[in-house]
């Protein structure tokens, strides 16, 4: 997992599996994240092949974390196994999900 | 006349060996000939064989180092592929678990709604402290 600040926003890129074995950490990094208010975060899925319900959830709880803390997050490009189970779950609902990275900065201005 | 294609893993369950075990999982489904233009088939196999051995990983063994064996046994018949699991934890009747609400988004319970989605049967049985999920996908043209 690697984090990155660029232009007030910043940017935690997750690595190739979102899972079980990681979504604690990606919970726990968002937390301290969170801490300062206003946040706003983009995750980027870009080198996300495989995600599951451990990281939907761990994406579900980060953004719940923002918002109380009146902050934001947007997720940009997912893969299409990721697209596929945020489709099912309805989570596409609840994300803002950017196909690219340009427009996911642009829509926190 | 059926000649199944069998590989059985005596192994730990243990959230280390996740990956390791899912990789050799989906590395089997996409050498299936049955599988090789249905690559969403290969990452819902895969991700219902994740979710289940999270699962024993998580729940199975609590209070007893949260480790214990678990049996992952893997069986191709010319129309369907089977994944058995089996724990001698805590039994866990995924037939219990409620479908989650999904209009109201959760940070857990899509485990084995997922399982479910993705596979055509899964099945649970418990017997003399050993519990055994199966879990079928048939082949896509079958």
């Amino acid at each position: 997992m690697e984090i990155e600040k660029k232009d007030g926003i910043t940017i935690i890129s997750t690595d190739e599996r979102l899972d079980a074995v990681v979504a604690p950490k990606l919970k726990d990094t968002v937390k301290k994240i969170a801490e300062e208010t206003s946040t706003k975060l983009i995750i980027d899925l870009e080198k996300t092949k495989f995600i599951d319900s451990s990281g939907c959830g761990a994406l579900v709880a980060s953004l719940r974390t923002l918002i109380k803390n009146q902050g934001d997050m947007k997720i940009a490009r997912p893969s299409p196994q990721a697209q596929t189970l945020f489709q099912l779950t309805r989570l596409h609902r609840v994300f803002e999900i950017y196909e690219d990275m340009d427009q996911a900065i642009k829509s926190f201005s | 006349m059926d000649n199944p294609l069998k590989v059985k893993i005596d192994s730990t369950a243990d959230l280390l060996l996740l990956r390791p075990l899912d990789l050799f999982v989906r590395q089997l489904v996409q050498q299936l000939p049955a599988f090789a233009n249905h690559p969403s088939d290969v990452d819902g196999i895969e991700l219902a064989f994740n979710e289940a051995y999270t699962n024993v990983s998580r729940h199975a063994y609590k209070g007893s180092n949260n480790k214990g064996p678990i049996s992952i046994q893997i069986v191709v018949h010319s129309d369907r592929i089977e994944i058995y699991l089996e724990d001698r934890g805590v039994r866990f009747d995924p037939a219990n678990v409620k479908t989650p609400n999904l209009d109201v988004p959760g940070e857990g319970g899509l485990g084995v709604w997922f399982i479910r989605k993705f596979m055509d049967h899964a099945v649970y049985s418990s017997c003399e402290g050993k519990n055994v999920l199966l879990m079928t996908k048939k082949f896509p043209d079958a």
